[in-house]
């Protein structure tokens, strides 16, 4: 890693995490006070049978539970959002972003070798990540504790959560690292990246939904992030792994593709 | 002294070899530089000439390490381009063409930045900063509001602030008015005679001969000519204009001398080599006024170029 490259990557990013991760963490404490505020009137609602009961349980999720409400916060469109705007965002523009504006070439001509470069931008947007995600969690621990229910939340198994969290969109943050040091330009490392969460999501969403496409829930990066059963200390090993695996593969890939390929002049 | 840049044979081609026949390339396939083979020594200002796609950024993106050669060897400072790229980036400063930078960020900020990436003290820093004129409220400023006169000027201290001992300049007074023009070839001068090495690609043919030690000119991603910048000026012709008082001299068969041409009280001719026999030959004859113009490494540059059309 090189510091003086972190420290600059770190300097250029500070305001926008701070912006994230202060709208995460209120997106955070707003999901328990919506739990006790109408969780019982929503659990009224399903038990009427007005609302199928697979509505009810969104990625993992439901507004019936403290936990179950910060599950669903965590994979909610607002949430994801929020993070992949380091995770994609900063992940696909480290390399194609500065090489289309024709900065990589002032980066690229100190003495750096493009493995440290790329180590460097890929912990730097880990923490990024890790920050927005415990943004995240902070806001959640808060928000329960506002609503006095902090003893239904399973804060021991908070860091698991942050660890998931940050396994799923560090994954995705590979991937688009990745594309990013593949192209020359931002606009194909950023839309396959997109491409590749909006694919995940929708499969997850689809066998959620609906019973009969469950079977294509594995093949989503968002299917190895159950909040929920982690914060109930069921937490399955095996979804830490294939995140890992996922990330392990990307940087791989990554670590093989930008040390060899040619920079030719921007055009 | 010691070869800053040695390159043998240096090739690069854009594209894929043909699966049928690996040895040919497919027709998508371009020769961006074939066979560059030259040595610039320490502590000269070596020119590389050529206009737009003739392979100059190629080769020096070849240098730095940002492209893979596809034929050829090549060292920078003793150190090979394929497997030392970081060790030469470390002894080498860089002024790409058309420079850019990150706006976001003051003047002094981005030299702060830049340095410390480049783990070097800025130990140049303040004296460049004062010869071209960038004084402190303006370094405080956001990069984004320079003009591109100062961009350049930046771009300039950023390449030579931690004294490299080489340094890589691709169009380095563009954007420059003619005072920082001459304060920047002063600043070479003196970097010169510091021992430093400069590879300079320019396409101002006058900064290149007023600067310049020996030069490369490529063709086409060939090299058609490298050499010392006075020894190919005295090769080249010059221009005589003769105004008479009298008869007109016979410059028959005089060594150097052509496409003479006289009439109404001048006579015109073309001069090259040693000028003795010219001299000579016009000493005894009425002269009210006598004008060589010097040779310029534009028409030298040209004449290369003029080849080429007329081959097409």
């Amino acid at each position: 890693m090189n510091r003086a490259l972190f420290l600059h990557t770190w300097r250029a990013y500070r305001v926008r995490l701070l912006i994230v991760t202060v709208a995460i963490g209120l997106w955070g404490t707003l999901l328990p006070v919506i739990y006790d505020s109408f969780g019982a009137q929503f659990k009224q609602m399903l038990d009427s049978g007005l609302i199928p009961p697979q509505f009810a349980q969104f990625g993992g999720g439901d507004i019936f539970s403290l936990t179950g409400a910060v599950a669903l916060g965590l994979v909610h469109p607002i949430s994801v959002g929020l993070n992949l705007v380091f995770a994609v965002g900063f992940g696909a523009a480290a390399v194609a972003g500065e090489r289309q504006r024709g900065t990589l070439e002032i980066l690229l001509s100190r003495p750096l070798s493009r493995r440290t470069t790329y180590v460097t931008l890929g912990l730097a947007g880990a923490l990024f990540i890790g920050v927005t995600v415990a943004g995240f969690l902070v806001g959640a621990y808060v928000g329960s504790g506002l609503t006095g229910r902090l003893d239904e939340l399973g804060t021991s198994d908070l860091p698991l959560l942050w660890l998931n969290a940050v396994l799923l969109f560090g994954a995705f943050g590979a991937i688009a690292l990745a594309m990013s040091v593949s192209f020359d330009r931002l606009s194909p490392a950023l839309g396959i990246s997109l491409a590749v969460v909006l694919v995940s999501y929708f499969l997850d969403v689809l066998g959620s939904l609906w019973p009969d496409a469950k079977w294509l829930q594995p093949y989503s990066l968002f299917h190895y992030l159950d909040a929920k059963a982690v914060l109930a200390g069921l937490a399955d090993p095996r979804d830490f792994v294939v995140l890992a695996a996922v990330i392990a593969v990307a940087v791989g890939a990554a670590l093989m593709i930008f040390p060899r390929r040619d920079l030719a002049a921007p055009s | 002294m010691m070869t800053a840049i040695d390159t043998r044979g240096l090739t690069k081609q854009y594209g894929h070899a043909s699966p049928i026949h690996p040895g040919r390339a497919t027709p998508a396939a371009v020769r961006a530089l074939d066979d560059l083979t030259i040595q610039v020594q320490e502590g000269e200002i070596f020119g590389f000439l050529g206009p737009n796609g003739a392979g100059k950024s190629t080769a020096i993106r070849l240098l730095l390490g940002f492209l893979r050669p596809t034929h050829g060897t090549a060292t920078v400072m003793g150190l090979d381009i394929a497997r030392d790229s970081v060790g030469i980036r470390a002894c080498v400063g860089y002024l790409p063409g058309g420079v850019s930078f990150w706006d976001g960020l003051t003047g002094v900020r981005l030299l702060d930045e830049l340095a410390a990436m480049s783990g070097r003290p800025p130990v140049r820093r303040a004296e460049l900063l004062d010869r071209l004129e960038l004084d402190e409220r303006t370094l405080r400023r956001p990069v984004r509001d320079y003009s591109r006169g100062m961009r350049q000027k930046i771009g300039i201290v950023q390449a030579l602030q931690h004294d490299p001992e080489l340094a890589v300049l691709d169009e380095p007074s563009e954007g420059l008015d003619p005072l920082m023009q001459r304060a920047f070839y002063e600043i070479l001068d003196d970097l010169r005679a510091a021992g430093r090495t400069i590879f300079f690609s320019s396409h101002v043919l006058s900064e290149v001969e007023r600067v310049c030690d020996r030069v490369a000119i490529v063709r086409q991603g060939r090299l058609v000519a490298l050499e010392d910048v006075h020894s190919l000026l005295a090769r080249r012709k010059r221009n005589v204009e003769i105004r008479l008082q009298g008869p007109a001299p016979n410059l028959d068969g005089v060594p150097g001398v052509s496409e003479v041409s006289s009439g109404g009280g001048r006579l015109t001719c073309r001069l090259e080599g040693d000028v003795g026999p010219f001299l000579a030959a016009i000493g005894g004859s009425a002269i009210s006024d006598l004008t060589i113009e010097p040779a310029r490494l534009e028409e030298a540059f040209l004449e290369f170029y003029e080849d080429e059309r007329v081959q097409a």
